[in-house]
């Protein structure tokens, strides 16, 4: 599980990196909101912890950015004001959680796990890319034709298509789709990239999957 | 006397070589490889009944010109494969046939039909040492082949069913279960022919 944490106060940062590591996730931390973006664009995050008050950009522009771009990755603010219009102004941007500074470290990982428990309830049931519509309730893709799409193929496809044109490493898919099964191994990610290129290819998409077996994969628009 | 009058020799001539040669080459597939380039061939002659059927159908007179010239599906061949790159292995054979152009290739698989079929559909024109209707010498007669997997034909079988059966109980729900089935088997097409190329190393 990775998460991006946007906190410009350091020693805040330096404690949240510690505990949430501690806590099993890997951190990436930045101290701007234009970093928060930067970042954002080009990893994949299961979540997003930003700050509302940071030099650059604001934490809730940093944000309203990011989900202007089709980017639908939870968030939660932290926030030390803790007027009402600053919560409503926080969650309209598009957040799914605040909390109010100071906080508890135990409330914070609660909150963390508890979007992610409710993460499958955002994600929008028809994503499209390019000439591709795939419908992650029916597990089908269609372009000019329709297919059907295992369990595993669905996942993949829905985690390529939130984060077209962004290298996705192996290893970082892996993670992903197959984090939760007790049997797999990475090698498991060329074998699906396989059944899902030749499957884009059965329905005459317009995008495709690049990359080498092992390596970083990346979904794009070919024009 | 048969809609096809004299002409019905030749559109058996032809149909033996055609299938002699597919058959050959599906032998000489298999001395090469260790497997089959198709599962089943079949070729039939349409019967005067239904060929004089479709003229009618079709609004044309019921006479021999109509049936080898503007129908041109007198003589009809079908290979199943077992996976979907031997439809395109078995078409590519059948184009290097010195006597056969493909005038018209309809390619149901990538563009499936809106109720799930597919399959692949060519006319070939064939040019043979007899004379034809039009009274050309070699002459000109028309084949119609369709290549498709068995996930594609047991489908279609299922799909001719319902078609020719008169007040099916929740026809449209049936319907769109059809198309749902099409599209999972047409997927396990795909990822068998995916894994076939993963064994093989050709991704």
């Amino acid at each position: 599980m990775k998460i991006l944490l946007a906190e410009d106060e350091k020693e805040l940062s330096r404690a949240l990196v510690a505990v949430l590591t501690h806590e099993g996730f890997s951190v990436d931390a930045v101290y701007d909101g234009e970093e928060a973006v930067e970042k954002a664009k080009t990893g994949v995050y299961n979540c997003m912890i930003f700050d509302i008050m940071m030099p650059k950009l604001d934490g809730v522009s940093a944000l309203k950015n990011l989900r202007a771009m089709g980017n639908v990755t939870p968030a939660l603010f932290l926030t030390a004001k803790s007027e009402v219009d600053d919560r409503v102004v926080g969650l309209d941007a598009g957040a799914d959680d605040y909390l109010a500074k100071p906080f508890s470290m135990k409330e914070l990982i609660a909150r963390i796990n508890s979007m992610m428990r409710r993460v499958n309830k955002y994600m929008p049931k028809q994503i499209s890319v390019g000439s591709v519509v795939l419908d992650t309730e029916e597990q089908s893709i269609s372009s000019e034709n329709s297919i059907g799409l295992a369990k595993k193929e669905t996942k993949l496809m829905e985690l390529f298509m939130l984060n077209v044109d962004k290298a996705l490493s192996t290893k970082e898919l892996f993670n992903n789709v197959w984090r939760e099964e007790d049997n797999a191994n990475e090698d498991v990610v060329w074998v699906y990239v396989s059944f899902l290129r030749d499957k884009l290819r059965a329905i005459d998409a317009n995008i495709q999957i690049e990359g080498e077996e092992g390596g970083d994969f990346t979904l794009k628009i070919i024009s | 006397m048969s809609i096809y009058q004299d002409y019905e020799q030749t559109l058996h001539e032809i149909a033996d070589d055609l299938i002699r040669r597919i058959k050959d080459n599906n032998e000489s597939y298999y001395a090469q490889n260790g497997t089959k380039v198709y599962e089943h061939l079949s070729c039939r002659i349409k019967s005067d009944e239904s060929m004089r059927e479709k003229c009618q159908r079709k609004g044309l007179q019921e006479d021999v010109h109509s049936a080898l010239v503007e129908l041109k599906d007198a003589i009809g061949i079908r290979i199943v494969t077992s996976f979907v790159d031997d439809i395109f292995e078995n078409l590519e054979f059948i184009k290097s046939i010195p006597y056969v152009s493909i005038i018209n290739e309809k390619d149901y698989i990538r563009h499936s039909k809106p109720n799930g079929y597919r399959s692949y559909h060519a006319i070939l024109e064939v040019t043979w040492d007899r004379e034809d209707v039009k009274g050309n010498f070699p002459g000109k007669y028309y084949v119609e082949l369709q290549l498709r997997t068995i996930a594609m034909d047991s489908w279609a079988a299922l799909e001719h069913q319902l078609k020719y059966k008169k007040n099916v109980e929740n026809q449209e729900l049936i319907v769109s279960e059809l198309k749902r089935v099409a599209d999972d088997m047409a997927a396990c097409d795909v990822s068998m022919q995916t894994i076939k190329n993963l064994i093989h190393k050709k991704q």
